[in-house]
């Protein structure tokens, strides 16, 4: 008896779940949004409804702003700025990088690190985030402000494949300018 | 076919701005302009950058009627904290599209 007022119950449940989702489907209206580009050069839905505006900002399915690459400022190869494995960065190279903090006319900067795909995803992590700390560091010895500081390790590599000259590509400090 | 649905929608779009303010009636890619005072088309709106208490940064727009805040975000989509300005305060020319004075 029990058992049966039970089943009862589940299917009228079961009943509303169906109904409340075909009546989500039946109200559906079309509500375009447009781009809007902002002075970073990221996108942001816009619609304007009349009296009412709606804005959000545009991101892919795993959370990532939807940038334009114009906004970049500098992307400086790692063989460049450091020896294989190292964080620190020799005298002459820590002169030319103060000269382009100096000169970028930026208000602050994201600086970020990345390394090829040799070694482990764990290992790469720490040595790109040390990398970036150190370019961050000379960043603040030149008087400019940094923003933001991070390291991807190998997981935004810039160029696909195995290829010496896509390893190469790969092994970088990206430099964003806020203005 | 379509091409010319989406310049249909386009012109009637304008049109329903010059007549002034549609609250409410827009549809579809009407929504892409100004219902307001101008018309112009949304992609155009001038920004400035609002705190938030966190300290963390979101473009703000007045553009009349309309008003827009959206978050400014690194690449990987995380907040933008810059410190431009104490938190609740706006920093650059967020009213430069709008010659409505706040009463607010």
């Amino acid at each position: 008896m029990r058992a049966v007022a039970g089943g009862f119950v589940a299917g009228a449940v079961a009943l509303t779940l169906v109904a409340t989702g075909a009546q989500a489907q039946t109200s559906s209206e079309e509500y375009t949004a447009t781009i809007w580009i902002d002075p970073d050069g990221c996108e942001h839905w816009v619609m304007d409804d009349g009296a009412e505006g709606y804005m959000d900002a545009r991101r892919t399915r795993d959370g990532g702003a939807v940038c334009h690459r114009s906004e970049i400022c500098g992307v400086i190869p790692s063989d460049q700025l450091f020896v294989t494995d190292e964080a620190w960065i020799s005298d002459a190279a820590k002169s030319d990088l103060m000269n382009f903090f100096r000169s970028a006319n930026a208000y602050g900067f994201l600086i970020y690190g990345h390394t090829d795909a040799r070694a482990s995803d764990e290992y790469n992590m720490s040595l790109s985030q040390r990398r970036a700390d150190m370019v961050a560091s000379v960043a603040r010895d030149s008087g400019v402000q940094v923003v933001d500081v991070k390291g991807f390790g190998e997981r935004q590599p810039r160029a696909q494949g195995n290829s010496a000259a896509a390893l190469q590509q790969n092994r970088r400090v990206e430099i964003y300018c806020i203005r | 076919m379509t091409s010319i649905k989406i310049t249909a929608l386009l012109v009637a779009g304008l049109g329903l701005s010059a007549c002034g303010l549609d609250q409410g009636m827009r549809t579809g890619a009407e929504r892409s302009f100004d219902g307001g005072r101008d018309s112009k088309h949304l992609s155009q709106l001038v920004a400035g950058v609002w705190i938030d208490q966190e300290g963390c940064d979101h473009w703000i727009i007045d553009d009349g009627i309309e008003g827009y805040l959206s978050a400014r975000l690194t690449p990987d989509g995380r907040p933008v904290c810059s410190v431009v300005g104490a938190p609740n305060t706006v920093v650059g020319p967020f009213r430069e599209g709008s010659d409505i004075p706040d009463s607010l």
